[in-house]
């Protein structure tokens, strides 16, 4: 299979996504080295029981020194998805719309090369480059093993995997829009909009009754939201990612199908 | 499938083709052919429709009416088949900023499923176009030689240029122009859109003007100069009554005592009849400039569509 527009947008971004990589990964590494010191300080409690609702607003619910609620508080709820959010809405609409407004998009479609094939890979390249980020991280994760952080593996990988999905749905969302509108503007804006909508319900509804039914409209309650570090990624969770994706490529590729290109 | 036409199939026919952008027009009810073999010059002011009947050649405007076909092929359907057979030059090009030329070749002849790159080795030396550079440090001239070696570099049937020549020094252009020779010499076909006139009329074998998206005029670059109207001096031995020269195809511009300048459209012998009568001592005539006659058809708000059949 010819993978030529992929391979230009890796090489291209290679050393963005190795140092974005590295420094998520030393990110995590930090926060792993650090649960010992922390482990034992009962106090850190407090903030859940005493303020749930702003403690909610960071994500942070329940125990936050239990090895998953450490984890969860400084990674899964909030940073871990929100930086693997960044790199993907900001390729997601950078691919399609940015390229188009830069005029190198242009070029690419003039060659012997269908329209969908280029949405596609370009699909691929943002799976591929968050899989990295997300590979590390949960890597870097699974050495808290020996930081006394005991956290069962397939949780782990479950969870990483819904922060995987998470992110390259929104990447598919900044994706659709840009390839709707081709404004790299409007596909950041309406993705990260989204995204922080999605956010706010997923981290809202555990303490505020009358969002907790809207939990199942935000994409972050079905990937890191509901206990995933604990009892892992459900099926049914896995599917609701899976088919949002898949759905928002084919409205991506459908959408650049129309796209006038400058 | 692609439905390829065989015979004498015009290397670019468009028939009422309209793009609008919402309410903004693009090009409306185009109609444009262009023979196999020939570089056809495509004028226009800025904002006429150049670059937006190029993009809809190409498939990157998807048309709001009309058909297009290049090479034969339906551009929307056979675009693949079109850009594998295509050259195209942008007109405001944009190249990777952290790819060198160099790659910029690489990376198109594997694209187009090629690996031979003996043509963008010639043309970059041809050219003197640092390879090793990378775009982003390139000058403007030096990227629109980029451009053109990515445009040629696959001896395309058809080469499709927009405003080729932008940023490039003469001795560049000259060179480019004798390029451009060389390829219609060798049966392929050049549709060159410009709003460098001495470009168009050095190199190119017809002319289509455009003008608020609509094509106004086309016709063979000889047949253009035929149509301008003639420019006549004449100094007479004594003072003339300027009234003598109205008759039908002759225009008095000055008329200073014994000095006329008379603009003739159509047979010059009426004119010169009456001319011979008033006893000249002097006469010069000549062509107005195509840059004149082009800037006519520009100023000109009246939409006449003519061709070179007429």
């Amino acid at each position: 299979m010819r993978t030529d527009v992929s391979r230009l947008d890796l090489v291209g971004r290679r050393r963005a996504v190795l140092s974005y990589t590295l420094g998520m990964g030393l990110y995590a590494l930090a926060i792993v080295a650090l649960y010992p010191t922390f482990e034992h300080t009962t106090g850190l409690n407090k903030f859940t029981k005493d303020a749930p609702t702003v403690a909610a607003l960071f994500g942070a619910t329940g125990s936050l020194i239990s090895p998953s609620g450490w984890l969860n508080v400084n990674l899964y709820a909030n940073l871990f998805p929100l930086l693997v959010l960044l790199a993907t809405i900001g390729y997601g609409a950078a691919c399609l719309a940015g390229q188009d407004e830069e005029g190198t998009l242009a070029m690419v479609v003039a060659l012997p090369i269908r329209r969908h094939r280029v949405a596609v890979e370009k699909v691929v390249t943002m799976c591929i480059q968050a899989s990295l980020i997300v590979a590390v991280v949960t890597a870097v994760i699974a050495l808290g093993h020996f930081f006394d952080i005991a956290v069962s593996a397939l949780d782990l990988c479950g969870a990483s995997l819904g922060v995987l999905l998470l992110g390259i749905d929104f990447g598919l969302v900044a994706m659709a829009v840009g390839a709707a509108t081709g404004s790299r503007g409007n596909a950041i804006g309406v993705a990260s909009a989204i995204a922080a909508a999605s956010y706010l319900v997923s981290s809202l509804a555990p303490v505020v009754a009358w969002i907790r039914p809207a939990r199942f409209a935000s994409l972050f309650y079905w990937s890191v939201g509901n206990e995933q570090l604990t009892v892992g990624l459900s099926v049914s969770e896995l599917a609701v990612l899976v088919v949002t994706g898949v759905a928002l490529a084919g409205v991506t590729i459908a959408a650049f199908e129309r796209l006038d290109l400058h | 499938m692609t439905t390829e036409a065989v015979g004498t199939t015009a290397a670019i026919e468009t028939v009422g083709l309209t793009k609008m952008f919402g309410a903004v027009r693009g090009i409306e009810q185009l109609d444009v052919r262009v023979e196999p073999g020939e570089i056809f010059g495509f004028l226009g002011p800025n904002g006429a429709g150049k670059t937006t009947t190029i993009r809809t050649l190409l498939d990157l405007y998807r048309p709001t009416a009309g058909t297009s076909r290049v090479l034969g092929l339906e551009t929307h359907t056979d675009s693949v088949t079109i850009h594998r057979r295509v050259g195209y030059l942008p007109g405001d090009l944009a190249l990777f900023d952290r790819l060198t030329a160099r790659d910029h070749i690489n990376w198109f002849a594997r694209a187009r499923g090629r690996d031979d790159t003996r043509m963008a080795e010639e043309l970059s030396e041809r050219f003197s176009l640092p390879l090793d550079t990378r775009a982003k440090d390139l000058s403007t001239g030096n990227r629109q030689k980029v451009g053109i070696v990515l445009a040629f570099m696959h001896e395309p049937e058809l080469l499709i240029l927009d405003e080729p020549t932008s940023g490039l020094d003469p001795l560049v252009k000259h060179e480019f122009e004798q390029l451009l020779r060389e390829t219609t010499t060798a049966g392929r076909t050049v549709f060159l859109s410009s709003h460098e006139l001495d470009e168009v009329q050095r190199v190119a074998d017809r002319v289509g003007i455009i003008k608020e998206g609509r094509l106004v005029f086309t016709d063979t670059v000889a047949g253009l100069r035929q149509r301008a109207p003639q420019t006549i001096e004449v100094v007479f031995k004594v003072p003339v009554d300027p009234h003598r020269f109205q008759i039908d195809g002759v225009r008095v511009v000055s008329s200073q005592g014994s000095h006329v300048v008379l603009e003739i459209t159509g047979a010059i012998a009426p004119a010169l009849r009456i001319i011979a009568d008033l006893d000249p001592v002097e006469l010069v005539s000549r062509h107005a400039e195509l840059d004149e006659l082009f800037l006519d058809f520009y100023r000109n708000n009246t939409v006449t569509t003519t061709s070179d059949a007429d």
